[in-house]
């Protein structure tokens, strides 16, 4: 518990500047969004000039794009991406904070094993993610109805939210398998946006070329296609599926190796 | 039953580092000193026996349990590593507080104690600190749960000599309490005040393992003569003399063994001057090395 709570406030920072940055993302779309939906044709004329090969890049789906929720989903990629590179963060940045500090000569030293101390902070990671995604959706919902010109489904506004969760974990995963296997990791972003920026490129070149469902699972990015979400009120169960199982076998990976490894002295 | 208990432990990375068969037991209450110039894998060990590196082959344990298996045995474990780090954005106080959250009993008054002893600010932030104020973080840190093993890794490095003659007195009464203490350096001086035995590590083996007392016990002499004359160089070419130097009609070396021996050779030389000392463990150390070459 102790150090759950220290791995916590040593987050705390971090999380707050990264949850704002989300929301005041958010909310600097979802306020263009009156207006884009006041000149809807005028909108979808414009965006149809794009070549096809463009919009499918941005997410962008014209015949949604004035509704609500579409418009919400073509800027949701670019939230997914920020989050993505929150939970890469983070993912990083746990187990080789004592690397990083130097202070594993103090914290593996304790009467503790290493699984509990992995186990503490990847629930301090889980805490931070889940308290990012709840502020987060509930001002996102208060200011999706401030700016809404008609109803839409709240149910659908959350699934689409909960993606962005999704994605965090995701990338939380990938990044703590990451960092186990450097033995000296002195800066966490680098790594964390080459990754999440590699992903996000590939995903982008994946929905360019024909809707191709193999592809897809390449990209975290495009295991929630919201389109998909907003036609059939549900996620595609193998994509979730590849999802938890990669989430599943980075952690048990990164226990394992962590568990195993020499902790060398500092130079 | 020994408090720490090393056997054939090896650890091997690439060619040239590491640590071969090392065994060694310290027993309860006993100082024991672990000295070897720097690389020679003293923190190797160390760090084998912390359950931070994991053995290629034999094992470490204390109070009979192996760290890695046993993680718990670390309560009565206090560690002061030679280069002290700690999270840079807390205060002193809330990394002790945090420190002693991991042993479940109450440190408080042991901190101020210990605070006081090595003159420590509690309510400054780590990163302001200079590196000798983080040296006096480790110590406190260190002890403050009181430990019924205490292992030092260079402790001394980065302290004034008044610290560190107040670390050494903290050292000294943990020790009087029932502590144990393990005690590895590169500075000969320093152990050779407190231990009560001594092994010698070099490129990875331990090449000598002694009581203290027989260290410095009449064994070995420090010899400087001043002759009448010139001499012929094999005079002293006898069993148990070492680094033979010969300037003329000075001569100095170490002798080991019988005294009457080179005391009976003495009274057959016409001798200006003599001086017969106790080596330092400098010296003794490094007839070690220079006999190993």
């Amino acid at each position: 518990m102790n150090m759950f709570l220290h791995e916590l406030k040593s987050m705390r920072k971090t999380a707050a500047i990264w949850t704002v940055s989300l929301i005041a993302l958010s909310a600097l779309f979802l306020c263009m969004y009156p207006s884009v939906a006041a000149d809807a044709e005028e909108f979808k004329k414009l965006l149809a000039n794009y070549p096809p090969a463009i919009r499918a890049m941005l997410g962008i789906n014209i015949e949604n794009i004035a509704s609500l929720l579409g418009f919400y989903s073509m800027v949701f990629s670019f939230i997914t991406l920020c989050g993505a590179i929150q939970g890469m963060n983070l993912g990083i940045s746990i187990l080789s904070r004592e690397s990083r500090e130097r202070t594993a000569d103090f914290l593996l030293v304790k009467p503790v094993s290493r699984k509990s101390i992995i186990s503490a902070k990847l629930l301090a990671a889980l805490t931070t993610i889940i308290a990012t995604n709840i502020v987060f959706y509930v001002t996102t919902l208060l200011i999706a109805n401030a700016v809404k010109t008609e109803d839409y489904s709240n149910k659908l506004f959350f699934m689409i939210n909960l993606t962005l969760f999704f994605l965090e974990i995701i990338f939380m995963a990938i990044g703590m398998v990451v960092s186990v296997f450097f033995k000296k990791l002195k800066s966490v972003l680098p790594i964390s946006l080459g990754v999440v920026f590699g992903f996000y490129m590939v995903g982008a070149l994946i929905s360019t070329g024909k809707s191709d469902d193999v592809a897809r699972y390449i990209s975290p990015f495009k295991y929630f296609d919201i389109t998909y979400i907003i036609k059939n009120a549900g996620y595609e169960v193998s994509y979730l599926v590849t999802a938890a199982v990669i989430v599943i076998a980075a952690i048990i990976a990164s226990y394992i190796i962590y568990i195993r490894k020499d902790i060398h002295a500092v130079s | 039953m020994s408090v720490i208990e090393i056997k054939n432990l090896t650890k091997s990375y690439g060619k040239a580092r590491g640590i071969k068969n090392i065994n060694l037991s310290v027993e309860q209450g006993e100082i024991f000193g672990f000295i070897g110039p720097n690389g020679a894998g003293k923190s190797t060990t160390i760090r084998t026996l912390l359950g931070l590196i994991y053995p290629s082959e034999g094992n470490a344990t204390i109070f009979g349990k192996s760290c890695i298996e046993h993680p718990e045995v670390r309560k009565e474990l206090g560690y002061l590593p030679s280069e002290v780090f700690y999270y840079d954005n807390m205060r002193v106080i809330d990394l002790l507080k945090y420190s002693a959250s991991f042993y479940k009993k109450d440190c408080t008054r042991r901190i101020k104690e210990l605070a006081e002893v090595m003159d420590l600010d509690l309510k400054r932030k780590i990163e302001d600190l200079s590196f000798g104020n983080k040296k006096k973080v480790g110590i406190v840190q260190g002890l403050l749960h009181e430990p019924k093993l205490i292992i030092l890794d260079e402790p001394t490095s980065g302290l004034d000599p008044l610290m560190q003659q107040k670390f050494f007195e903290l050292i000294a009464e943990e020790n009087r309490k029932g502590a144990t203490v393990f005690f590895s350096s590169h500075i000969l001086s320093e152990v050779q005040k407190m231990c009560s035995r001594v092994a010698f590590i070099k490129d990875g083996k331990i090449i000598k393992l002694e009581k203290m007392s027989t260290l410095q016990e009449n064994s070995y002499k420090k010899i400087s003569i001043e002759t009448k004359g010139i001499i012929p160089k094999d005079v002293f070419d006898i069993k148990g003399v070492s680094k033979l130097e010969s300037k003329g009609k000075s001569i100095n070396f170490i002798f080991k063994g019988n005294i009457n021996l080179i005391m009976a050779k003495m009274a057959d030389i016409d001798l200006r001057n003599i001086s017969i000392e106790e080596p330092d463990l400098e010296e003794i150390f490094m007839h070690y090395y220079v006999k190993e070459e």
